[in-house]
């Protein structure tokens, strides 16, 4: 009894986690000073201030609500010159689509007379009220596609890859190392860089996307189907493992039931990631929406900008309900 | 099989030898019980025999050879904490001993024989075809235990590992189930090294007992002759 009233506890915040904590803080400090943390909350303080009216002006609030401000209004329609239109026939017009026709003075050199004469030009436009929604939606179609696809790849590749990757299924030590190698550079080249070359491989257009992004991702897969199977509870797969059980029929049957949530979980980030991502490798031509992006920033048409911006938050706002859903079915 | 133990000793990294200097044969088909208190090496013992606990000092040999992935077909484990896959089921946990090839596991093209099998220990132990497709983890303790013990003899093992495989169940469902692994290992011919914190039960079942206290063997013989002094204070306890 006398002996137990003397046992000592461990504490949580023992000196060896207040040192670790004391070198985390150094560490935060030092790399602050380096990538301007101070000049970040200064700035982002005098905008708060500008904004609540206790400061006569801000840089950061004067460049972000100037910028903001010709996202507004958003594109909704489209406008086309009627006689660019392929095949058009104006009896069948597009639901809710109407033509428009403007009149415009034109200035013109008579070759005969030698004088400048001016004449009325009448130009018929098709006006389609949500032409430019159903543009962008096409577009954002083909970017998910490209996502879909590229998932479907890294998929394909990452669970090869962690299967020789993780410690305790690979058939050997050796090829453990080469395959976190691989999953390591496939991580280490950017879509964006990746999505450059294969443009110049491949084309313009979704093959380059389409990769970009499988490859990518497959790195990252690769590494975390790995970290999950070695991290699954080892009991099943030692109890299996006594009573001869194969390498495989242990994955299958003591490591697959126990990560397969993580798993899921992990390919639908990637997916989610994928369509983020395939927003930005459209801007070096890969295709999808942020061809579209790309297009529309360089004719300085901000309301279409904005348009793409909020169908893609839309998308993502989707995805990750869907996400969501789908992890507590597999729960 | 036939289990030969010489000069086996396992020392856990920072602590005293959960076994020290254990020779032992066990002959095949000989039905054997260890019995000891919480901390005596039971289960060390058990493991070190599955291949999952690495000896510090001596072997362990099977049929007079060493482990090999062919004798391992062999075994029948049944972990003291059944060690089940808890988010597969049932069906699946028991038929990952039945060496079909993943593809066929998958798909759940499982041999007429295997199905036979399964479903004979299944219903021997209490358990219903509709169990068969429930999640492990959805199971109460008793049956987790019993659907370990389905696993283990599916293959027909030529040698059951069990540690303390009556400890989750009822007085009544334990005899039945160590009957049932005792009737199951003299008609395979196999031998039964089982853990057991119930004296009583080893008396009944055992053909020999394995007594263990602070790893080390402190007696070993027929049932009959186990009491007395040759017994220590604490395995005395137990057994009362």
């Amino acid at each position: 009894m006398n002996a137990a009233a003397s046992w000592r506890f461990p504490a949580f915040l023992n000196a060896r986690a207040v040192a670790l904590l004391a070198a985390a803080l150094l560490l935060l400090w030092y790399t602050g000073q380096r990538v301007e943390i101070g000049r970040m909350l200064a700035l982002s303080g005098e905008a708060v201030l500008a904004q609540a009216g206790l400061a006569d002006r801000s840089q950061v609030a004067d460049g972000l609500g100037s910028t903001l401000a010709e996202l507004v209004p958003i594109q909704l329609s489209s406008r086309r010159e009627v006689s660019r239109i392929e095949g058009f026939d104006p009896d069948r017009l597009p639901p809710f689509a109407h033509i428009e026709t403007a009149a415009t003075r034109v200035s013109e050199l008579n070759p005969e007379t030698l004088r400048r004469e001016e004449r009325i030009v009448r130009t018929a436009w098709l006006v389609e009220p949500f032409g430019y929604v159903f543009h962008v939606a096409a577009k954002m179609l083909e970017t998910l596609e490209i996502a879909l696809w590229g998932s479907v790849i890294a998929v394909l590749i990452g669970l090869p890859l962690a299967l020789l990757g993780a410690r305790n299924v690979t058939p050997h030590p050796a090829l453990r190392a080469g395959s976190r190698a691989a999953s390591g550079f496939l991580r280490a080249v950017p879509e964006l860089i990746a999505a450059l070359f294969l443009v110049i491989a491949f084309g313009f257009g979704p093959i380059a996307g389409v990769l970009a992004l499988g490859l990518h991702s497959a790195g990252f897969l690769g590494k975390f189907y790995a970290d999950d199977i070695e991290d699954a509870d080892p009991r099943p797969q030692q109890t299996l493992a006594a009573m001869g059980a194969g390498r495989l029929t242990i994955w299958g049957s003591a490591i697959l039931p126990q990560v397969l949530p993580q798993h899921i979980a992990c390919t639908l980030y990637t997916f989610d990631r994928n369509v983020r991502m395939g927003a930005v490798i459209g801007l070096v031509g890969a295709g999808g929406i942020g061809q579209e992006l790309k297009g529309r920033f360089d004719l300085y048409e901000y309301g279409h900008v904005g348009t793409i911006l909020i169908a893609i938050f839309l998308v993502i706002l989707t995805l990750d309900l869907v996400a969501s859903r789908a992890r507590q079915a597999w729960r | 099989m036939d289990i030969g133990i010489a000069d086996l000793c396992v020392r856990h990294a920072g602590s005293a030898d959960a076994l020290a200097d254990v020779k032992l044969f066990i002959p095949a088909g000989q039905i054997c019980a260890v019995l000891g208190a919480s901390g005596a090496g039971k289960s060390t013992l058990l493991r070190a025999v599955a291949g999952l606990v690495t000896p510090s000092v001596g072997r362990i040999l099977y049929d007079g050879s060493p482990s090999s992935r062919t004798q391992r077909r062999r075994i029948g484990l049944i972990p003291q904490d059944f060690a089940l896959s808890g988010r597969a089921s049932v069906a699946r946990n028991i038929m990952a001993v039945a060496d079909i090839g993943i593809a066929r596991s998958f798909a759940g093209l499982y041999p007429s024989a295997v199905r036979a099998r399964a479903a004979h220990l299944l219903a021997s132990l209490g358990l219903e075809e509709s169990h068969l497709a429930r999640r492990a983890d959805s199971l109460s303790g008793g049956q987790q235990q019993r659907v370990a013990i389905a696993r283990a003899l599916l293959h027909r093992p030529a040698l059951i590992l069990a540690d303390e495989p009556v400890a989750s169940l009822d007085p009544a469902t334990g005899e039945a189930v160590l009957t049932l692994l005792c009737d199951e290992a003299r008609s395979l011919g196999a031998t039964l090294l089982c853990s057991l914190h119930q004296p009583d039960l080893a008396h009944r079942f055992a053909d020999r007992i394995i007594q263990l206290d602070g790893g080390r063997v402190v007696f070993d013989g027929p049932p009959a002759t186990l009491g007395g002094s040759r017994v220590p204070p604490r395995i005395r306890a137990v057994a009362q």
